[in-house]
Parts: structure tokens; sequence; C-alpha cells
């Protein structure tokens, strides 16, 4: 186990770092910041000073070899919209961020495995083809149009919860609410498919026909066999969530990860498009490890 | 646990959760973005101004956005010494909100720090470039401000100068303090930013006791938070929001859109072909389709309030039949109209901007001229819009907004229109001329100065004017609040009353 996670630390390692090595160029490709944060009409002794002062003066591959050296020694520079440290404006809307992730993925992770495995234990029956149906509208659905109904809807015309921001608990339904449709439709539909491959195997039979109730035969035979699959699309949706629900954020006002990448990218923040995706690599590596672990635990045969 | 104790315990835990109720007296303001800085030296930003502006940190003087004079505010009078210096009389009992009176060392010190190199002051680059100016406190209540070149103006400068204690330190404050009638209690990054009326402020007691300033960039959110009770005003909604009377103000922006002509090179060097250009333009026809019927026609780089601006000036009369022959006439004596000329456009640059330009692309064509649009972000347009010019040599109209609400021409004429404006399409002598008279000028002289730059480059048809746009707010019908041309840039707390 210890030999299999040093080298998953290591190769995560060699493609973070190839990771900082194209998004710095490919960032600072994309334009001088000066031009975004002074007036347009500033003298040229103030963009001079404005460079100088940022180190857009020097060289590029000097910013480069500058900012390894900085970040060797955990200094990721300073926002220059924000003018504070810039992991620390990072760390701040990650928090967000992954606090939405996680609990959507428990409720969505909860509700489709539970729903999924009902719907396969009886193909073709009445519930299998409302939740199919319901998972396929989930799934095609679009976040934008979703979170713009529901807040007329739930908000404006019942005023039943708030419809945006993050005082309270009731702010959380509906961004949490919108960002599960889409998961579950996915999740609930290879759940589904999995259960039906695992209820008509050989041990499934033969448990069925020694007269084990059907709550056992789907959640202690099947369900453990069939969550293989499961764990890799709960994993990448989760992913997804991580990297930061751009549109949700936006539109309910979550001052999230995925928004600030967003915001930093049109605003050439440079050290804090850096740090985001330091940050959330980070997390999707450490995410990685634990699903690796997941499957060998459902697994016995699965050894690291 | 029975059906009824489930209902009952849910119900609780809702209102529980559900934001107390706000105070009669509270407001709540929702911003079209989060502020990331509170920095008393940014406040020339829209949003960070709408926060900071005249409610935590004040200025020496104030511009009456209604009829362009100017107010005292922490500065009671002030005197022209002549060669660049005015003599600012400072108010008597004024203290800031970390307890400390405010001096005439306190000015000094703000101007030193908007103006340093090393923190880069939004208000310093864009009101104080290419000036030094030199503070010399005479006595605790009065201070001396030299500038150099002589700003005969300064007093209206210094209305856009926040001043902060002495003891600020020479880099972002994340703890903004002045002397205005509100103090900063809480940010709430992310969230939501607090402000709390003081009891010691100089002036009259505000109604409004408490703001919370929150941020939503969706716009049908921002305008859906009104009616649903969680905001009070919305300074800024799309114009597709606004649809109820009630609630709903246009407003003046302070921004004009044009096209910027580029005048040296050909085609667009002949007056002809700038003419043709004007006359080609349907402006009515956009007015209540494609822009807010609410918007004007413009004559005028800045807004018809501005100091010298004609309101007699004639907006370019639609006649495609004279512009036609205009372009003709041009081509018979050799000039090159089927040059392409580049239309440069700014995607987001205001409501609907993508079909203005198709709309304006088409029109122009119409005359015969060869008319290729081109639409690119923000960072891209910088280059077409400031010297050296990214089109190069080829003749370019470069869609503009241009703001100017300090109510002087001084901030507008020389960028756009002398020979070294940074965004100049056109060099004249006469008008390099009539430029550096205005802008010299003193008392009514400089109205009647800039009335005649005005007329000059109207003449010239240095530019195809536009509009003089429009912004929408909504505001709860528990207030009694009028947005204004101020509003674009500031949003006095004081000015709010309770119905």
């Amino acid at each position: 186990m210890k030999k299999f996670l040093f080298k998953r630390a290591i190769s995560s390692a060699i493609s973070l770092t190839l990771l900082i090595v194209a998004v710095f160029f490919l960032s600072r490709l994309t334009g001088d910041p000066t031009d975004l944060y002074l007036p347009i009409d500033a003298s040229q002794e103030a963009r001079d000073n404005f460079r100088a002062v940022h180190g857009l003066d020097r060289p590029l591959i000097v910013q480069f070899g500058n900012y390894v050296w900085d970040i060797l020694h955990l200094d990721f520079g300073d926002s220059i919209r924000r003018a504070r440290p810039a992991l620390e404006v990072v760390l701040e809307a990650f928090k967000w961020t992954l606090q939405l992730a996680l609990i959507t993925m428990t409720l969505v992770s909860v509700a489709a495995i539970t729903l999924g495995s009902l719907a396969a234990f009886n193909v073709g029956g009445f519930f299998d083809r409302v939740a199919t149906f319901f998972s396929l509208i989930g799934a095609a659905a679009p976040d934008f149009w979703v979170a713009i109904v529901a807040i007329v809807f739930f908000s404006l015309t019942l005023g039943w919860v708030p419809t945006s921001g993050t005082g309270t608990a009731a702010h959380w339904v509906l961004p949490i609410a919108v960002l599960f449709i889409r998961p579950f439709g996915l999740i609930l539909q290879v759940v589904r498919g999995s259960m039906i491959t695992a209820l008509s195997s050989a041990y499934v039979k033969t448990a069925r026909a020694k007269g084990v109730t059907p709550k056992k035969q789907i959640f202690v035979h099947a369900l453990r066999n069939a969550m293989l699959p499961v764990i890799t699309v709960i994993g990448d949706q989760a992913a997804a969530l991580l990297n930061g629900a751009v549109v949700i954020e936006t539109i309910f006002g979550f001052p999230g990860v995925g928004k600030l990448m967003i915001d930093s990218i049109l605003q050439r923040d440079f050290s804090v498009i850096l740090a985001a995706i330091m940050v959330t690599a980070i997390a999707i590596f450490i995410m990685n490890i634990l699903i690796d672990l997941a499957y060998a635990v459902l697994d016995p045969r699965i050894r690291y | 646990m029975n059906c009824r104790t489930t209902l009952l315990g849910g119900a609780s835990i809702l209102m529980l959760a559900m934001p107390a109720f706000a105070q009669e007296n509270d407001v709540v303001i929702a911003l079209n973005e989060e502020l990331e800085t509170v920095e008393p030296c940014m406040a020339s930003q829209s949003n960070i101004g709408r926060v900071i502006l005249q409610n935590i940190s004040e200025t020496l003087t104030e511009l009456n956005t209604d009829d362009g004079s100017l107010m005292p505010r922490l500065a009671e009078s002030w005197e022209d010494q002549g060669e660049g210096t005015w003599r600012f009389n400072l108010r008597q009992g004024v203290v800031f909100s970390d307890g400390s009176s405010f001096d005439s060392a306190d000015v000094a010190h703000s101007i030193t720090r908007t103006l340093s190199p090393d923190l880069t002051c939004e208000i310093g680059a864009k009101f104080f470039g290419g000036m030094t100016l030199t503070a010399t406190p005479v006595d605790d209540n009065t201070i001396e401000i030299t500038s150099d070149p002589a700003q005969p103006i300064l007093p209206l400068l210094m209305s856009t100068l926040t001043i902060v204690p002495s003891e600020t330190a020479m880099e972002f404050t994340r703890e903004p303090v002045g002397t205005g009638p509100y103090e900063m209690t809480e940010w709430n990054v992310g969230q939501d930013i607090i402000l709390t009326r003081r009891d010691d402020y100089w002036g009259e007691q505000p109604e409004v006791a408490k703001a919370t300033y929150l941020f939503r960039t969706d716009d049908a959110v921002r305008a859906a938070m009104v009616p649903a009770g969680e905001a009070d005003i919305v300074p800024l909604i799309s114009q597709i929001d606004a649809t109820n009377e009630a609630t709903d103000f246009a407003y003046p922006n302070s921004e004009t859109t044009y096209l910027r002509v580029d005048s040296n090179i050909a085609p667009l060097d002949d007056i002809r072909i700038r003419q043709a250009l004007n006359m080609a333009v349907d402006r009515a026809a956009f007015l209540g389709t494609l822009v807010p019927e609410a918007a004007t026609l413009a004559t005028h780089m800045t807004v018809p309030t501005a100091l010298g601006a004609d309101v007699d000036l004639g907006v370019p009369e639609y006649n495609l039949e004279e512009a036609q022959r205009l372009v003709e006439e041009a081509r018979a004596d050799g000039v090159p109209v089927d040059t392409e000329i580049l239309l440069v456009g700014r995607l987001g640059n205001f409501p609907n901007v993508t079909e203005v330009m198709e709309a304006l692309q088409q029109m122009l064509s119409e005359t015969g001229l060869n008319i290729k649009l081109e639409m690119v972000e923000v960072a891209e347009w910088i280059k077409y819009y400031s010297k050296p010019f990214a089109a190069g040599d080829q003749p370019a109209l470069v869609a503009a907004m241009h703001d100017n609400n300090r109510g002087d021409p001084v901030f507008s004429m020389y960028f756009k229109y002398a020979c070294d404006g940074l965004q100049s399409g056109i060099c004249d002598e006469e008008l390099d001329g009539l430029i550096a008279d205005a802008t010299a000028q003193t008392g009514d002289e400089r109205g009647d100065a800039w009335r005649a730059v005005f007329q000059k480059a109207h003449d010239l048809y240095a530019d195809v004017f536009l509009f003089h746009m429009v912004g929408f707010s909504r505001v709860s019908e528990r207030l009694d609040f009028t947005p204004s041309i101020a509003t674009n840039s500031e949003l006095q707390l004081s000015q709010i009353k309770i119905k």
C-alpha cells in the first residue's frame, strides 16, 4: 500500500508539474494585465511601474524561474486584483466548493444507488420506467435553465427559499437541488445497468433459490459487485464539482473556486489562476487515491 | 414521531434557517460583482465607489451631478492662490471612524498615498496622471495644494480624492477608515459587506442605520431579489428585467457610445467620408429596439450636463442618399473608398452590443464603403482603442463607450482629440489649440472654451457619436430613493429615505 501511495504521489507530482508549466506559459500568452488594471488613460510611467511591481517587466523565463522558486517555498504570490496572497484567496473559495461538492455527492450517491438498485430489481416495471424517465431528463437538463426556473418557482412564486446567497441553511437548498439533478441521473443509470448484470449472475440466482429476501439479494449480495463502475462515475462527477460548478456558483452567488478561476482568467490574475489549479489538482489527486482504495475494499482481488 | 410532529419540527427548522427579517432602517443592496478590495484609493471603480465613496471615505469637495456645481464636503471653502496653488480651508470637529481627528496632515498623506507609484491606486492613475501634486499644510485646518502643471480644476479633482488618516499604511487596506457617516463593521469575503451608521459623524445623521451589500453576478437573480424581499436596491439590472414601473428606474449613466474614426488614414482622412458615415446611421431606429428608449442621441463625447456641452449641436441628419453621393464624389476625386475599413466592437461592452454593431455594419456598408466587422474581447479591443493602434495602417472605426461623470470635459477631450491623445483618431492643429486653451481656462470662460472645442470636433466629423446611454436600477417601494447619473459610480446611503 505504501509503495502504491508513493508511486501515485510521484506520478501526480509529474502531472502537476507539467500542468503548472503549461498553465504558466499559456496564461502569460493571453496578454499583459497592465491594460486591464490601469485606467485606459494611465501614463506610461504608471504602466512601467505596475509591470515592475508585479514582476511583469522581466523576461518570461525569469518570471517562471522566480515562480517555481517561490512555490517551492510555499509562496504562491499575490493576487493582482485583490492585493492579497493568492493561496489565501483560493482556499477561501475552495472551502465553499468543497462543502457544496461533498453535500451534493453524498446525497446523489445515496439516492442514486438506492433508487437505481430498486429499479434494476424489477426491470420494465412501473418504478423502473418512472426512475429511468426522470433520470434521463435530469441528465439532459441544462443547469442554468433549471436554476433560473427553480428560482422563479420556489423563491419568487412560492417564497419557500431564498433566491441566492450563503447566509443560512435555506440558502443551500436550491444550489444543491440543482447540482443534484445531473449526476443523479447519470449515476442512477449506471447503478441500474450494473445491478441488472449483477442480479442476473449465478451467485444471486443461487441466493434467490435459497429463499434470500429481495432486499438482501440487492443490498447484500449484488450491490458490492455492482459498485465498481459506479464508483468510477461518482469519482468523475465529484471531480467535476471540485473543479467548480461555474454556472451554479455564478447564478446562486456562491463564492466558489470555479467562479474564481473564470474571473481570474478574464482578469489575467496569474497567481490566482495557478494557485487555484494547484489546489483543485491536489484535491482531485487525493480523491482519486480514495477511489482506488474503495476499489480494494469492495473487491478483495484488487491489491496495491 | 407522528406526521404532525414531523411537520412542526420541519417548519421550525426552516424558520431557524431563514434569514432574520431586516430592521426597518436597514437596507440591502445587491451589486453585480464581488468587491475584491475595499481600498479607498480604488473608489473610482464603480462598485467599490458604491460602497466606499461618501459613505466611508469622504472627499474635500463634492460634485453636484444635478447642475455640475462643486459643493463643499471636508473642505468648507477654497481659493486660487495662482501659479497652480489652491488653498483649502478644512472643516473642523471632524473625526475618523477610528477616533482620530481629521486635519491637514491627513489630506497631505492621502495625496501622497494615492499618487504613490508603489500602490497603483486607480484614482491616482485616472485623475492625477501626468501631474505632480505638492501638499503643504499651513495649519491644522488649512492646506495648500500645488499642481504641476497648474490645474485650473484642482478643486474638482479633489472631489475624486478619498481622504484617509495619516496613519494609513502605504499598502492596500482591508479595514478602511474614513470620516464618512458609516464605517465598515463586517466583511465576510464572498458573502457580504456591512456598513453601520456612526454616532460621531460630523454631519446630519442619515436615516439608514445599516447597509448590507450582497454580490450576485446573474442579472435575473439580482432583479428577482427585490420582489423576493431579499434586497432593497439593485443599482444595475438588465434592460429586459426592467419591466416594473413601480420599482424600476432608467437613469443616465454618464456613458457615451461612439465610433472612433481613424481620421489620419485614407479613406477616413477625407471629411466627406466621415460625413457620409455620420449620415448613414439611422440613430433613431435604435432607440426602443436595440438601445433603451430612454437613451438620447449623442452630439458630444460628454453627457449634456458637462461643462460647455452645447445642446444646440445637431445630430447629423440620417440621409442615406446624400451619404452615397458623398462617397461617390470622393471616389471620383481619387479617394480609395473601396479600401476595407475595420469596424471593431467590444464583446459585452453594453447590452445588445453585437446586434448594434451588426446593424451599424449594414448601415455603413449601404453608403458603398467596404466595412468589415470584428467583435473582440476587452483585452484585444484595448489594443485597437489606445495608441499605437493595433489596426496599424488599416483604416478603422472603433466602437467605444466613454464615461465622464466628473462634469468637466478635460477628462475626455485631450485623450480623445488632441494629436497626442492616447485614444485620438484625429490630429488637427486648430483643435489642439482649442483644447489647450479650454484646459487652461477658469470660471465662465472655461465653459465657453469647451463649447468651442465641441463645435470644432463636430465640424470635423471627427467621430460618429451614437447615444448617451442609460442604466437601469430596481428600488424597493419601501424606499424613497431615485437613482441618478451618480448611481453609476456611487450610492450615498445618506440620500436614501425610508417611506
